[in-house]
């Protein structure tokens, strides 16, 4: 028999993970919508096949670890882990991509490091990073937004490219890919933007969907199921050196408003970096986190060479979190400030 | 310092100067020994890879002997001088081998080899070294991909010279998918090497050198 | 010092004391060459050559050399070796040496070598010493090839790719397609399938000693768990 210890204040916690876990499935919503819209149907069977895949491989493991099952499938930990993952591959990966991202991730990033709680790295990005690591190409063959080839596939077409083998809709270049390469023909950015894929803000389509993603993003802030500094930390962390470069030459450096509306910024700075178990845990540190994500993003964008650079962010302040912690206690109630943790 | 220690100290040296003087006697015995071998592995090794670049032979003599160095830093890319090996056949030179660097890849400078005919054509065009990236930029080697193969046999003309880029620049060659900037350095490498065969044909072709 | 007998000396270079999966030494050239089975063989054999002759030389010189210089010359000897052995690759197996590049010259600072003649070799008498160099070597290179097969087979499909570079023109016909018609899974030939690899075989190998030690102790009557925990 074990007792249950318990250390003041007394307070019953307001939601158990599985609360907070379909919360930020609901938050997802808007944004699954705006990729449903103008990418097809592809995002739906991205997301069935990596929860299928997310509560097989959940169940399996805690089944080889001696865990009790309902209890931890019931928490909705790895459904998450999947949503997030299944939004980030292009809506026409084919299945087994999806499979393997989010097996992979939930066997290695998760279980293997003592399953939800113990985790370091943030096991959706895990999974991610393997399949862009891997198959850099599928991964960045996004379908042609709706309206620039015609409508966006749907449900019969998308199921037809995923499950048939081969992409054969139109595929266009994501803003991100499209800008570093044609800055690199010296092309300036107003030449570039002359081009049909491009809207007011950043790319058509993909500022939208970032907008959606936003609007999900502000319902955890207000409901505090994301703490706001982390994905402050990350807007703010993008956004001072790109508006710094394109206040200097904004013919060579996109900036603030483009790195805000393109790729995965509000997903991961809404939805991937708050994630509760990998991420910083006091206050300063949240702050530090999220801004470190947001630079380290802006520099993968500008120099690295993968479509985008958001996971390998989170990835590198997960390793960090341990020495923020370390270095960002906050200050004890009636203790002078950085002393008296010891 | 007592005389027991100060002769320890002798020992001790004796030994290490004695273990140091027989290791360098075996590295250079070995050195006299392998040495020969070597170079003809060398040899042999730069000749393999010409002969992928080269129209078949016999030749009068090996093209990776006496290679002519070439300084031309906007042409060839390197501010070093760079070999351009000569193939000979019956005293005249049938062929020669540019070695071309592409500075503007994706993950640094691009070296290459490309083989150009008396009359300007392309007998074949190899990638010897790049930091490209694994699973997109890597196919520009000729083992994962026939990407580089496409060059052969074209010429500055066909397609005109204009035209020599990759098709997103509205050129005649194609860009390898999602590696748009390494297909045109060496498009753009391949090309720069073309023009100066151009411009100092009679030079290149000469068999004095 | 008592000398271990030959069979116990074996079982320490390839299972309880193995170089690289129990003492975690030499993992870079470890992580950084073993893409594929060739290449891993090639280097396990340069490195288990170099261990044979550095742990015998340092045997025969364990009463001449003066314990203040032990270290310089067990440097030197190790030194004197991995260069002649280069050389010798370079000369003969030149196509091997031109894939294995630096780490070649790089077995010099292989802590295991160095390790082995200052455990083992300086304190007992050349034959011993020569057998453990053997087998500290096998051992590596048995986690060598066993890494390199499982990341060529994932990360290209094939087994024995370039075998002729080691066996000679008659193993040209060497490679196997595993997968035929399979992309590659690019992960595993790049440096996290090296690592993600390694953490495997710690695994798998900790498994086995584990389930050992239950055997051992249920036969003995007494009860599991509690040196399993160790």
């Amino acid at each position: 028999m074990t007792l249950r210890q318990a250390v003041s204040p007394h307070l019953r916690p307001p939601r158990t993970v599985g609360g907070t876990m379909r919360l930020v499935l609901y938050a997802l919503v808007p944004g699954v919508l705006g990729q449903l819209w103008f990418f097809g149907a592809g995002v739906l069977w991205q997301i069935g096949l990596a929860t299928a895949t997310a509560v097989a491989t959940e169940a399996a493991m805690l089944h080889l670890r001696g865990r009790p099952l309902a209890l931890f499938l019931r928490d909705w930990s790895a459904v998450v882990t999947a949503v997030l993952l299944a939004v980030s591959l292009p809506g026409l990966a084919p299945w087994w991509m999806a499979v393997l991202g989010t097996a992979f991730g939930l066997v290695f990033a998760k279980h293997l490091y003592g399953g939800l709680g113990h985790n370091p790295f943030n096991p959706a990005m895990v999974g991610y990073v393997v399949l862009l690591v891997a198959f850099p190409r599928l991964m960045s063959q996004w379908p042609a937004p709706a309206g620039l080839a015609g409508g966006a596939p749907g449900p019969i077409a998308a199921a037809h490219a995923i499950f048939g083998g081969g992409v054969d809709a139109v595929t266009a270049a994501t803003p991100l890919d499209a800008v570093r390469t044609q800055l690199g023909q010296a092309l300036t950015l107003p030449e570039i933007r002359q081009g049909p894929l491009w809207g007011a803000l950043g790319g058509r389509g993909w500022a939208a969907i970032n907008g959606l993603y936003l609007a999900g993003g502000a319902v955890l802030v207000a409901t505090r199921t994301a703490d706001w500094r982390i994905p402050a930390g990350v807007l703010a962390g993008i956004g001072v050196p790109a508006a710094f470069l394109w206040a200097i030459d904004p013919s060579l450096h996109p900036g603030l408003w483009f790195h805000w509306a393109s790729g995965a910024t509000m997903l991961g700075a809404f939805f991937i970096a708050t994630d509760p178990v990998s991420a910083a845990t006091t206050p300063r540190g949240r702050l530090i986190f999220g801004a470190g994500i947001g630079v380290l993003t802006w520099l993968i964008r500008t120099w690295g060479g993968y479509p985008d650079a958001i996971a390998f962010a989170v990835l590198l302040m997960n390793m960090a979190v341990p020495l923020i912690d370390r270095y960002t206690p906050p200050r004890i109630y009636g203790h002078p400030r950085g002393g008296g943790h010891d | 310092m007592t005389e027991g220690t100060a002769r320890g100290t002798v020992i001790a040296a004796t030994v290490l100067t004695a273990c140091a003087l027989v290791g360098a006697a075996l590295v250079a015995l070995t050195h006299r020994e392998t040495a020969p071998a070597i170079a003809a592995n060398r040899e042999s090794a730069v000749r393999e890879r010409l002969t992928a670049v080269l129209p078949p032979g016999p030749f009068d003599r090996s093209p990776a002997q006496a290679p002519l160095q070439v300084r031309a830093p906007a042409a060839l890319g390197s501010r070093d001088a760079l070999p351009v090996y000569r193939a000979v056949r019956d005293g005249k030179v049938i062929a020669v081998v540019f070695t071309a660097v592409a500075p503007d890849g994706y993950g640094g400078a691009i070296r290459l080899l490309a083989g150009v005919q008396r009359d300007g054509g392309i007998t074949g065009v190899r990638v010897i070294a790049h930091q490209e990236t694994p699973g997109l930029g890597d196919a520009i080697e000729a083992d994962r991909s026939d990407w580089i193969r496409q060059f052969h046999g074209r010429r500055l003309g066909a397609p005109p010279a204009e035209a020599w880029r990759v098709a997103a620049d509205g050129g005649a060659f194609d860009a390898i998918t999602g590696a748009t900037i390494t297909s045109r350095a060496v498009t753009g490498a391949v090309r720069r090497a073309l023009v100066y065969f151009r411009a100092h044909r009679e030079r290149l072709l000469t068999t004095d050198g | 010092m008592a000398t271990p007998g030959a069979q116990r000396i074996l079982a320490d270079g390839l299972w309880h004391n193995n170089a690289g999966l129990v003492q975690l030494l030499g993992l870079c050239p470890l992580l950084a060459v073993s893409a594929t089975v060739v290449n891993a063989l090639g280097l396990g054999l340069a490195t288990t050559l170099t261990l044979l002759a550095s742990n015998t030389t340092v045997s025969l010189l364990r009463r001449q050399v003066p314990a203040e210089v032990r270290i310089p010359v067990y440097v030197l000897v190790i030194a004197t070796f991995v260069t002649v052995i280069g050389m010798l690759m370079n000369a003969y197996f030149h196509a091997l040496y031109g894939i294995l590049g630096i780490f070649i010259p790089l077995i010099v600072t292989n802590c295991a070598i160095l390790g082995r003649a200052e455990a083992f070799a300086s304190r007992h008498p050349a034959g011993p010493a020569a057998l453990d160099g053997l087998a500290t070597g096998a051992g590596f290179t048995a986690v060598l090839v066993v890494l390199g097969a499982g990341r060529e087979v994932l990360g290209r499909g094939t087994l024995f790719h370039n075998a002729h570079l080691i066996l000679g023109d008659w193993a040209r016909g060497w490679e196997i397609a595993v997968l035929p018609g399979y992309d590659g899974f690019l992960l595993a030939a790049l440096p996290p399938g090296a690592f993600i690899g390694l953490g495997l075989l710690l695994a798998g190998r900790n498994a086995i000693d584990a389930r050992q030690r239950r055997r051992r102790h249920a036969r003995a009557g007494a009860p599991a768990g509690g040196e399993a925990a160790a």
